[in-house]
């Protein structure tokens, strides 16, 4: 008779195991494509058996295992931020990679080219008014080039400082996120419940904060601590450290953490890439292209003093004077403008040679094969520039492929352990519905046999 | 071992790969160029910016050439037409130095001789585009003006300077001859021996015409001698513009093996991104289209 009160019991512990592993398996399915869920998985147990009854033990639910490689997850979230970082770098450099296409019409390159040509056709015939003003024409439109090729680095720039803010905010709200996270893990395991809810959400947030930023975790006591790549904390246990923004002396914003500036210690995630393109690529592009501006402007200025124009004058300045602080040539690109009021104002003779002299504009054409610019020709200065900007955006791509091959390897691998399996699930189901109905079989026959039992003294009162 | 159920990434990945080599082959057969900005060939679009550069200086080159050969060949007719009535005063020369005629002809052939004279004068002042092509490179005003204190005297007002023109790297021809080396040189002065031969006309001194007679004729050999400039500097535009086309059909030869497409390979191109995006695409709708539910009653 105990015996079959200690088999109801274990067959009714039974059905809530299968019904549990039944629950699991909907879990799993229902959550297949959620971001940063981890497949779980019941973990049964053989049940502790009362008293001396080794025939009968029942099964217990031990726990519900979530399924997830922790050091796996580190390395893809870090896949991601050099993934995200490459990726903004190849888009954020577009616009200011056009300007310097061969087929862009108005690029520094052809207006260069057409300044030359210009002199060159005015050295047939140097009194020549048309060719003058052709002359005039084709320095203005070279200075053009210059203040809108230096208009599209710094309207670059700008864009990505307003990502750059954005991304702060961004990261900002995720690290409240994760706080609240964090804090709801350690308080679920110090009362000893599932916390696999609260470190899916946790996953998840993560891995989009790698996206954006790159980032250093530790596991203490108060969960995940999160730290800057330069120490500076981020999250600790419950509490979230916000990233703040403040003006540099270009005007753009720098990232701070905990009054750190960690605006160069960003080495990944979205706004790594900003920053890179904004403060490395950009700002060296808008340095190269003043100092371009400011010597070609000076070296033709010189030849420009150094002769006479069409009516005997000493030759002033063709380009406007940089507008630049002594000894630097920031800002000469901008403003860059042709500082003559008239095509007789073109020194084309030598000093004091004759109106029909051309021997001042052979020295102006001489400057193309010139090293005035940094130590190189103007046509060698700008095609360096071409290939730097080129070679960083392609470079950038590449990049961009090989971590994005990385990135989806070890997502594969991730899968491979936490993605849910609807086969699986399947499978599963049947074997629990199986289980279960096995179990309620159990109890039926049970029922019948304590019937057949209290039916006993009724049916045969000489028992 | 158990393979990632989540095969999506995958696929999102392996199509938008496909998709990407179908719109570059695109690109690359509709643009024919293989390079389309500088991070396509960064090495290529930096070889580009040099070899416009020498194509843009290539055809100005040309376009000088051009400029010049009308200049020079405008002097060097001038400089025919110049020779031309030089040969009629020296014929009028002998004329008038072989005795038989009466001082009233010696002056109607003076008043000729004076009128080549005039004639000369304007020649030597000749412009092309509003400059005087004779002046040196004081082309602004008249290189040839009649002297006010000497009566019949002409006097040289430009420069003996030469512009030299650019028409190739570190290659350059003189745009001019001054005035000074063609009408006016020591050995021949025009102007003077027209002046000595009208005086002697008019005076009927027989020998004084011989002798301006020869100073005629040295003048004239004098001038021929300058024109074989023109011709020579001509001849040496020419030859250079077909170097200079030659040039440009190098560049751009050179510059389409940087940039450009192959229009055979570029087609192959599009038909095997298209093939294999065809393949990614069937292979992706068949993925699963079935799993264990299916079977489950």
């Amino acid at each position: 008779m105990s015996g079959l009160t200690t088999d109801l019991s274990v067959s009714v512990a039974s059905l809530l195991a299968s019904t549990q592993a039944m629950d699991v398996t909907t879990t799993n399915i229902a959550n297949m494509n959620t971001p940063g869920y981890a497949r779980r998985k019941v973990i049964l147990e053989e049940s502790t058996p009362t008293g001396n009854d080794e025939a009968t033990t029942g099964v217990d639910v031990k726990a519900i295992r979530s399924l997830r490689d922790n050091v796996l997850e580190l390395r893809i979230n870090s896949a991601m931020s050099q993934q995200n970082l490459s990726s903004t770098v190849y888009n954020s450099l577009s616009a200011v990679e056009l300007s310097f296409s061969d087929t862009a019409s108005g690029s520094i390159g052809s207006t260069l080219d057409n300044f030359f040509s210009s002199l060159q056709a005015l050295s047939v015939t140097p009194a020549n008014t048309s060719l003058r003003s052709n002359v005039l024409t084709a320095a203005s439109n070279l200075a053009s080039a210059f203040r809108g090729t230096a208009a599209v680095i710094s309207d670059s720039q700008h864009q990505l400082d307003r990502s750059v803010v954005q991304s702060t905010s961004d990261i900002n709200s995720l690290l409240q996120q994760i706080a609240i996270a964090n804090s709801a893990i350690t308080s679920a395991q110090k009362l000893g419940q599932s916390s696999n809810s609260a470190e899916d959400q946790r996953s998840a947030l993560l891995s989009q904060l790698s996206g954006t930023i790159d980032f250093r975790t530790v596991n203490s006591d108060d969960g995940l601590m999160l730290t800057t790549a330069n120490g500076t904390a981020l999250v600790v246990g419950s509490k979230a450290y916000s990233l703040t923004n403040s003006l540099n002396a270009s005007g753009l914003n720098n990232v701070y953490s905990g009054g750190v500036d960690i605006t160069g210690t960003i080495q990944g995630g979205s706004l790594g890439g900003y920053i890179q393109s904004r403060d490395q690529t950009l700002a060296s592009m808008a340095t190269q292209l003043d100092q371009f501006a400011f010597q070609f402007a000076q070296a033709v200025n010189n030849v420009q003093s150094s002769g006479s124009d069409i009516n005997g004058t000493l030759g002033v300045a063709l380009f406007n004077p940089p507008d630049t602080t002594a000894g630097s040539a920031a800002g000469a690109a901008s403003s860059m403008k042709v500082a003559l009021s008239g095509p007789s104002q073109i020194a084309a003779a030598a000093l004091g040679g004759a109106s029909g002299d051309n021997s001042n504009l052979a020295k102006l054409i001489d400057l193309q094969n010139q090293a005035i610019v940094n130590g190189s020709t103007p046509t060698t200065a700008y095609s360096d520039m071409t290939f730097s900007i080129g070679n960083t955006i392609s470079q950038a791509n590449t990049n961009a492929t090989a971590s994005e091959n990385i990135l989806l390897q070890l997502q594969n691998q991730q899968g491979s352990i936490s993605g849910v399996s609807l086969d699986e699930e399947s499978a599963n189901l049947l074997l629990y519905q199986r289980s279960f109905q096995a179990a309620a079989k159990i109890i039926t026959t049970i029922d019948t046999l304590m019937g057949n039992l209290l039916d006993m003294g009724v049916n045969n009162p000489g028992y | 071992m158990r393979v990632n159920p989540n095969y999506t990434a995958n696929m999102v990945s392996l199509l938008n790969q496909s998709q990407q080599d179908e719109t570059n082959a695109l690109q690359a057969l509709s643009t024919g160029r293989r390079v389309n900005k500088p991070s396509d060939d960064a090495a290529a679009e930096a070889a580009m910016v040099s070899e416009n550069s020498r194509l843009a200086a290539d055809d100005q080159y040309t376009a000088n050439s051009e400029s010049l050969k009308q200049i020079l060949n405008t002097a060097d007719s001038t400089l025919s037409s110049v020779v031309t009535i030089l040969q009629r005063a020296s014929t009028l020369a002998i004329e008038g130095a072989n005795g038989t005629m009466n001082q009233t002809n010696l002056s109607s052939i003076a008043a000729e001789v004076s009128g080549i004279n005039r004639q000369m004068l304007s020649l030597a002042n000749t412009s092309y585009a509003g400059k005087y092509i004779f002046a040196g490179t004081a082309t602004g005003s008249a290189p040839y003006i009649a002297d006010v204190s000497v009566p019949g005297k002409i006097d040289y007002a430009g420069n003996d300077r030469q512009n030299s023109v650019q028409i190739g790297t570190g290659l350059t021809v003189s745009a001019n001859l001054p005035g000074s080396s063609i009408f006016s040189q020591t050995s021949g002065n025009v102007f003077d021996a027209l002046q000595s031969l009208f005086t002697a006309l008019q005076s009927g001194d027989a020998t004084a015409i011989e002798a301006a007679g020869t100073r005629i004729s040295s003048a004239i050999d004098a001038i021929n001698t300058s024109r074989v400039f023109y011709g020579n500097t001509v001849n040496e535009l020419t030859s250079n513009e077909t170097y200079l086309s030659q040039d440009k059909i190098n560049i751009a030869d050179y510059q389409n093996t940087l940039v450009s497409s192959d229009p055979a390979e570029a087609t192959t191109a599009v038909t095997q991104a298209e093939y294999a995006r065809n393949a990614t695409v069937a292979a992706a709708a068949k993925m699963n289209q079935v799993s264990l539910l299916d079977y489950l009653k």
